[in-house]
């Protein structure tokens, strides 16, 4: 037999064996599960409960707030003018806001009028101020530090008075009327609200949103007030 | 006169593991159990084989787990595949996972339980005098388990925390009946790895792990 044909045979014995072998060894005693998730900033406001109106003549609250549901309340103040004896009409309406990562409460507000004079109802004439902030109930992170940046409730003596040149009623106060929301403006801001808690969680930071005018001798007609809060995890 | 000595050794050596590969053969393999799968997912994928014949190596990615994903769980099942001509036992190790903020996701967070052993086709051997054994705490399915724990956290039975080290999650008696040359079809058992992870508050970024599952000889149970 050629040596040549002895080398070829031997070269082809040699692989299948080593096929053979491999496959011998083609199994494995291990295996391998690779895993991964991602969580990201996750930002919500809600409605934090039943709005209160106080001092209105006429007027009162179209659709309410409830609780954890999406913000959409509509409130009818009333009658604004010197025949509602009440020192202020304040609406009082409750936000809840949730995130797990630090945020920015921001508003902005639009006052439509149908009077055309300087004494019609204006930005100015309706203050605004946010409340005590609470985080409480299992899963909120606190004790926390949350930034007011409204002076809080515009009804306080600190927060407005009557203007001795003019006679009309201002409110003063830092960001305490609508005048300083023209565009969408930072009401609130702090960290982390949530530990890790599902959704279900109804727990969150609530507080309180003050509307307020004082019934003056505005030009007579109609007015609208629009707000919208906007939070954000910059 | 080297050369010929050295082409008889080495014709040898593969002579020996080829006359070896019965012995070898099956006698202890792991590899995947079928497709896996994935539900409650937001943006999320698994990947794997669904051949039993091939090699278990499965990427999980539970996609969003921050409130943005609104459904209540996240669950991946993932088949297993066990060859054995002798008692086996299967162990898990885990890497990773490392989170130093605590509102990020744990690793005890993450829900992993062991069900349905069940027979791979004819060839899967079925002992009488042994069973197979789901140690304690991986014997549940995280997904029906879940509970919210005095924190507001979910917690499950078993979870990735329950791995310590080189953790055996199951062992038991022989696993196929017949001694082939390769995987077959029909010739050993699987059972379900179910991970599941429940959307919460968590603390953002990006977790990852790597579960490492091992067969080996299992205490000597008859079959």
């Amino acid at each position: 037999m050629p040596r040549s044909l002895i080398t070829f045979k031997i070269i082809l014995l040699a692989m299948m064996l080593v096929v053979t072998a491999i496959a011998c060894l083609g199994q494995s005693t291990t295996g391998t599960v690779s895993m991964s998730a991602t969580v990201s900033k996750f930002v919500e406001i809600n409605s934090g409960g039943a709005v209160t109106l106080t001092g209105n003549s006429g007027g009162g609250v179209t659709t309410d707030g409830v609780a954890n549901s999406p913000l959409a309340v509509s409130i009818n103040l009333g009658e604004l003018g010197p025949s509602n004896p009440n020192n202020f009409v304040t609406a009082s309406v409750p936000l809840k806001l949730r995130s797990n990562a630090p945020y920015v409460l921001s508003m902005s507000a639009t006052v439509t009028s149908s009077g055309s004079t300087s004494s019609r109802i204006g930005p100015a004439d309706v203050g605004f101020g946010l409340g005590t902030i609470s985080r409480a109930g299992t899963g909120v992170n606190s004790p926390a530090t949350d930034t007011n940046a409204t002076s809080g409730d515009p009804t306080l003596p600190a927060n407005g008075s009557v203007n001795a040149t003019t006679g009309r009623y201002e409110f003063t106060g830092v960001r305490s009327n609508l005048s300083s929301f023209a565009s969408a403006t930072t009401a609130l801001n702090g960290p982390i609200i949530m530990n890790a808690v599902p959704r279900s969680n109804a727990n969150g930071l609530t507080v309180p949103a003050f509307f307020a005018v004082k019934p003056q001798f505005f030009e007579n007609g109609t007015t609208t007030i629009s707000v919208t809060f906007t939070v954000t995890a910059p | 006169m080297r050369k010929r000595h050295f082409t008889y050794l080495f014709l040898t050596l593969l002579i020996f593991f080829a006359l070896a590969q019965p012995a070898l053969a099956q006698a202890l393999d792991i590899s995947s159990g079928g497709q896996p799968t994935i539900t409650g997912a937001v943006s999320g994928s698994v990947t794997g084989s669904a051949s039993v014949t091939n090699d278990l190596l499965v990427t999980i990615n539970f996609g969003e787990v921050s409130p943005l994903n609104t459904n209540s769980i996240v669950k991946v099942v993932v088949p297993i595949g066990l060859r054995s001509n002798q008692p086996y036992q299967v162990a898990v190790t885990m890497s990773g996972l490392t989170n130093v903020n605590a509102e990020a996701v744990q690793a005890s967070d993450v829900g992993f339980g062991i069900q349905n052993m069940r027979v791979l086709g004819g060839a899967g051997k079925i002992c009488t005098q042994s069973t197979h054994v789901i140690h304690s705490p991986f014997n549940n399915d995280p997904s029906s388990s879940a509970t919210v724990g005095s924190n507001g956290r979910v917690s499950y039975p078993s979870t990735l925390a329950s791995l310590s080290g080189s953790t055996v999650i199951l062992n038991g008696p022989q696993l196929s009946k017949n001694n082939s040359a390769n995987r077959q079809q029909s010739d050993g058992y699987v059972f379900d790895a179910i991970f599941t992870l429940t959307p919460q508050f968590f603390a953002t970024g990006v977790s990852s792990a790597t579960l490492i599952f091992s067969i080996s000889p299992g205490p000597n149970v008859p079959c």
